[in-house]
């Protein structure tokens, strides 16, 4: 009886073992938070010949075309130089990327190649591996070939940490057909700009909501993005830390002028609160019949660069106000995604090897042209670039005028603060003095609790 | 030299072997501990037996229980009282992060008021629509069934992402639906016009004055105040404005109150119908009807309602999340605690931060319910008198 009874419980076992292999290969389980300081000590690399598998963490924001290109194309010819190296991509999501990202470095394990955007070599930085040794001049003389301003998001701490896909500056892409009467080019300071975005903008009086707008700084809806902020203090020679590099410099002169120069673009475009926004439609609120005339964004937001709409766009930097800050100069702010090695990974050495081959000129170039963006590197500014016009103009205008949006010290935070800060004052829930005083003392006192700020 | 990691396969079936010898010795251990307790308290052979039986099934269970909520819990209350960021080991702190809550931080303190505001007005709007709606199923109207299954729908949608999504081309305030159907019928009915407006002065007016609470100032609120009467062209700016922000997501509140209905539908269908039937002989109306015999008869599924409804309301996340999660200047004047405790722990990497506001908002839903329990015998009729 008892030995029936076992031999049915160890029955059961067994084919609970053999259901459970039949299913997906584990995935490693996060492991609890660490309790070793970071940066964590570099992992042992693996020896020449040892069988190698690279995961690589790409955001979906590229086009399908990019994802068949990287699978079937890019990593068959690097497995063919590399037969021990086997490669896996694994696509996330910009909803989820903070979560999912945060975990792998929470977890101290996770792919080997992670796809950051702009700001995060501040909030990553030391938990990326140095890679000066591998990639930089001395060890590969192609890293003179980026754009330096692409360089800069990518490096932390003087050190390299990983490569860039692609330049994404901001441009003011303009309809000269719906240019108000008296304006045949765009405006080169504040006042102008105000004046320009005021009898630009069309109000339907029958609903109380724009036909047209003058002016789209990112969001058509709040005109309150922080990014633009930072730009206009930039575009006219400010500065977000003091000269120590990192004490807070809202209470600047520049951040003062660049706030209120946001809020009255807003009051010209939004007379107030009650007028409606620009119907919600589909591509780019500078096509025919989406009601902008002017817009600060990327080629993202921009129409297709074969859409006919672009014989009446005019493209320039955004210039600042030289007519009250003589240090004001044109910038084109650059945002460059790029793929990471974290210092956690196990396969340094290879993941170098990996970003060398997908960031040659042929492949940067390649990579881009899937997207039709400007490629980080100079050199692979051939083809769909210097066919098309646009890309052209786009092309050049960063490479004169690129400035790079990194360095940021705690940047989710200080987005975070902006965003809130910005949206009281650009609907008038606080007064300009109050909103500058938040800013100063919010980001003063969150450098502190990271111990960038004594 | 190879490992089992090196094999995936292999690497699965140690995993699943371990898990399997995990599972079943856990629950022949609290099967033998629950034994030996009944053992050692003086009970029978056959109380012991049906101890460790008990417990040795229940034992999967426990065990998870265990793992995956009381583990969790502890560690996010250890985390709480440290100062506690991605990347960085715990530092003990104390109490310092409750009272940096408490007392110091005027977004927590903001995102306390917009719940509360969400809890006060929301929900009783809820529970009202939810009852009219299971009043007018109660009625025994063709195609009943097929209206009940239309009310449920959005419980079954759920707030999942891409029923957000069209929620924010719906309340767009130039070309959504909501705001074009408002305008039509503003334009065919003038009463409906006046009764539009007056809506719209009334939720402006109320949410200047929460939102002055939360700024600390009142600059919103006297300039509607000052503006007047809304003009004719009025419609309401659900998520373009912070005077709309949270009447969007109270919107979505009311929508989304299905299971509500349902439980009020079963409670009508609980009256006794002799006592409507009485009532009716007697003479008194169909309100007087409703209010004085079918109400306090529905007064448990109220209390219930009400209970859960609070619960989920202090609670809320996902409206708030996509509608506002792009829009970050409104943002403010709509995240929820819950919002603002996924920025601190997720956005901001503040690990320890978050964990006191998740405890933070425990101790106010435990609060909150104690006292709901409490009064509840003052006005929940559980039995016919």
């Amino acid at each position: 009886m008892h030995s029936r009874k076992g031999l049915t419980i160890t029955g059961i076992l067994v084919a609970a073992m053999v259901l459970a292999a039949c299913g997906q290969a584990a995935t490693p389980t996060a492991a609890p938070p660490p309790e070793a300081t970071a940066p964590p000590a570099a992992p042992t690399q693996p020896a020449a010949e040892e069988p190698v598998a690279l995961k690589v963490y790409v955001v979906d924001y590229t086009a399908d075309s990019t994802d068949t290109w990287l699978e079937d194309e890019v990593v068959p010819a690097f497995q063919a130089m590399h037969p021990n190296v086997t490669v896996e991509f694994i696509w996330g999501s910009w909803s989820t990327f903070g979560e999912t990202v945060a975990g792998y470095f929470a977890a101290g394990e996770g792919p080997d190649i992670i796809n950051l955007g702009s700001e995060f070599n501040g909030l990553y930085g030391d938990q990326l591996a140095p890679l000066n040794d591998k990639l930089g001049p001395a060890a590969w003389p192609e890293i003179s070939k980026f754009i330096p301003g692409t360089l800069e998001n990518a490096s932390w701490d003087g050190e390299l940490r990983g490569l860039p896909i692609f330049s994404a500056p901001r441009y003011v892409f303009c309809r000269t057909d719906l240019m108000p009467a008296g304006f045949d080019k765009q405006p080169t300071d504040f006042a102008g700009w105000v004046d320009f975005a005021k009898k630009a903008t069309v109000i339907d009086p029958a609903t109380n909501s724009l036909t047209q707008q003058g002016f789209v700084p990112v969001d058509a809806g709040t005109m309150a993005d922080f990014q633009w902020y930072l730009n206009t203090i930039w575009s006219i020679g400010g500065s977000i830390y003091k000269d120590d590099g990192v004490t807070p410099n809202f209470d600047s002169a520049e951040a003062d002028a660049a706030i209120q120069f946001n809020y009255d673009m807003k009051r010209a475009v939004y007379p107030d609160d009650t007028v409606g926004a620009l119907p919600a439609g589909t591509g780019s609120v500078i096509e025919e019949g989406n009601g902008a005339v002017c817009l600060w964004h990327s080629g993202w937001a921009a129409p297709a660069p074969d859409s006919a709409v672009w014989s009446k766009v005019d493209i320039q930097a955004f210039s600042g106000d030289p007519t009250n800050f003589p240090n004001s100069k044109p910038i084109v702010l650059s945002f460059v995604d790029w793929w990471a090695v974290p210092a956690y990974s196990p396969n340094i050495d290879m993941t170098a090897e990996f970003l060398k081959f997908v960031f040659n000129q042929e492949n940067n170039h390649r990579y881009n042209e899937t997207m039709n963006l400007i490629p980080a590197r100079a050199d692979a500014h051939t083809g769909y670039v210097v066919d098309n016009p646009v890309l052209q103009r786009e092309a050049e205008l960063a490479s004169q005028y690129s400035y790079g949006f990194a360095g940021i010290l705690e940047p989710t935070q200080l987005q975070s603060i902006l965003q809130t800060q910005l949206g009281l004052y650009l609907t008038d829930q606080q007064d300009k003095a109050t909103t500058l005083s938040n800013i100063q003392e919010q980001y003063t006192q969150v450098l502190k609790d990271s111990g960038n700020l004594p | 030299m190879a490992t089992v990691k090196d094999n995936p396969y292999l690497y699965t079936l140690v995993t699943s072997l371990a898990t399997v010898i995990f599972i079943a010795a856990s629950c022949a251990a609290l099967g033998w501990l629950a034994k030996t307790i009944v053992r050692r308290a003086g009970g029978s052979q056959r109380r012991q037996e049906e101890a460790q039986a008990g417990y040795f099934f229940a034992a999967p269970w426990i065990v998870g229980f265990l793992i995956f909520v009381v583990a969790p819990m502890l560690a996010s209350l250890y985390w709480s009282l440290t100062n506690y960021r991605l990347g960085d080991p715990p530092q003990w702190v104390g109490l310092q992060n409750y009272a940096r809550l408490l007392f110091e931080d005027r977004e927590f303190r903001g995102s306390l008021v917009n719940t509360l505001f969400l809890t006060l007005v929301g929900l009783p709007l809820q529970i009202g629509v939810a009852l009219l709606l299971a009043v007018l199923l109660n009625q025994k109207l063709r195609g009943e069934r097929s209206f009940r299954a239309t009310f449920y729908l959005p419980v079954l949608l759920g707030f999942n992402a891409a029923v957000l999504l069209c929620w924010r081309l719906m309340l767009n305030a130039s070309n959504g639906i909501i705001d074009q159907v408002i305008r039509s019928l503003s334009r065919a009915f003038p009463a409906f016009s006046y009764l539009n407006r007056g809506l719209i002065y009334v939720v402006e007016v109320v949410n200047g004055f929460f939102l002055g609470l939360t700024n600390g100032n009142y600059t919103l609120l006297e300039k509607v105040l000052a503006t007047g009467f809304p003009p004719e062209n009025r419609v309401p700016m659900w998520i373009q404005n912070p005077l709309w922000s949270k009447m969007a997501v109270i919107l979505l509140m009311v929508w989304i109150c299905g299971s509500m209905m349902l439980i009020f539908l079963a409670g009508l269908q609980a009256v006794p119908k002799e006592l409507i039937e009485a009532a009716e002989v007697d003479g008194a109306s169909g309100w007087k009807r409703f209010w004085r015999i079918t109400f306090p008869l529905l007064t448990p599924y109220v209390f219930y309602n009400l209970v859960i409804g609070m619960i989920a309301a202090l609670q809320i996340f996902e409206p708030v999340y996509v509608l506002y999660r792009d829009n970050q200047p409104l943002a403010p004047s709509a995240y929820s605690m819950v919002y603002y405790l996924y920025q601190a722990t997720f956005r901001f990497n503040t690990i320890g931060y978050g964990s006191a506001i998740s405890w933070l908002v425990l101790v106010i839903i435990a609060v909150a319910s104690f006292f709901q329990f409490r009064l509840q015998s003052r006005w929940v009729e559980y039995e016919i008198h």
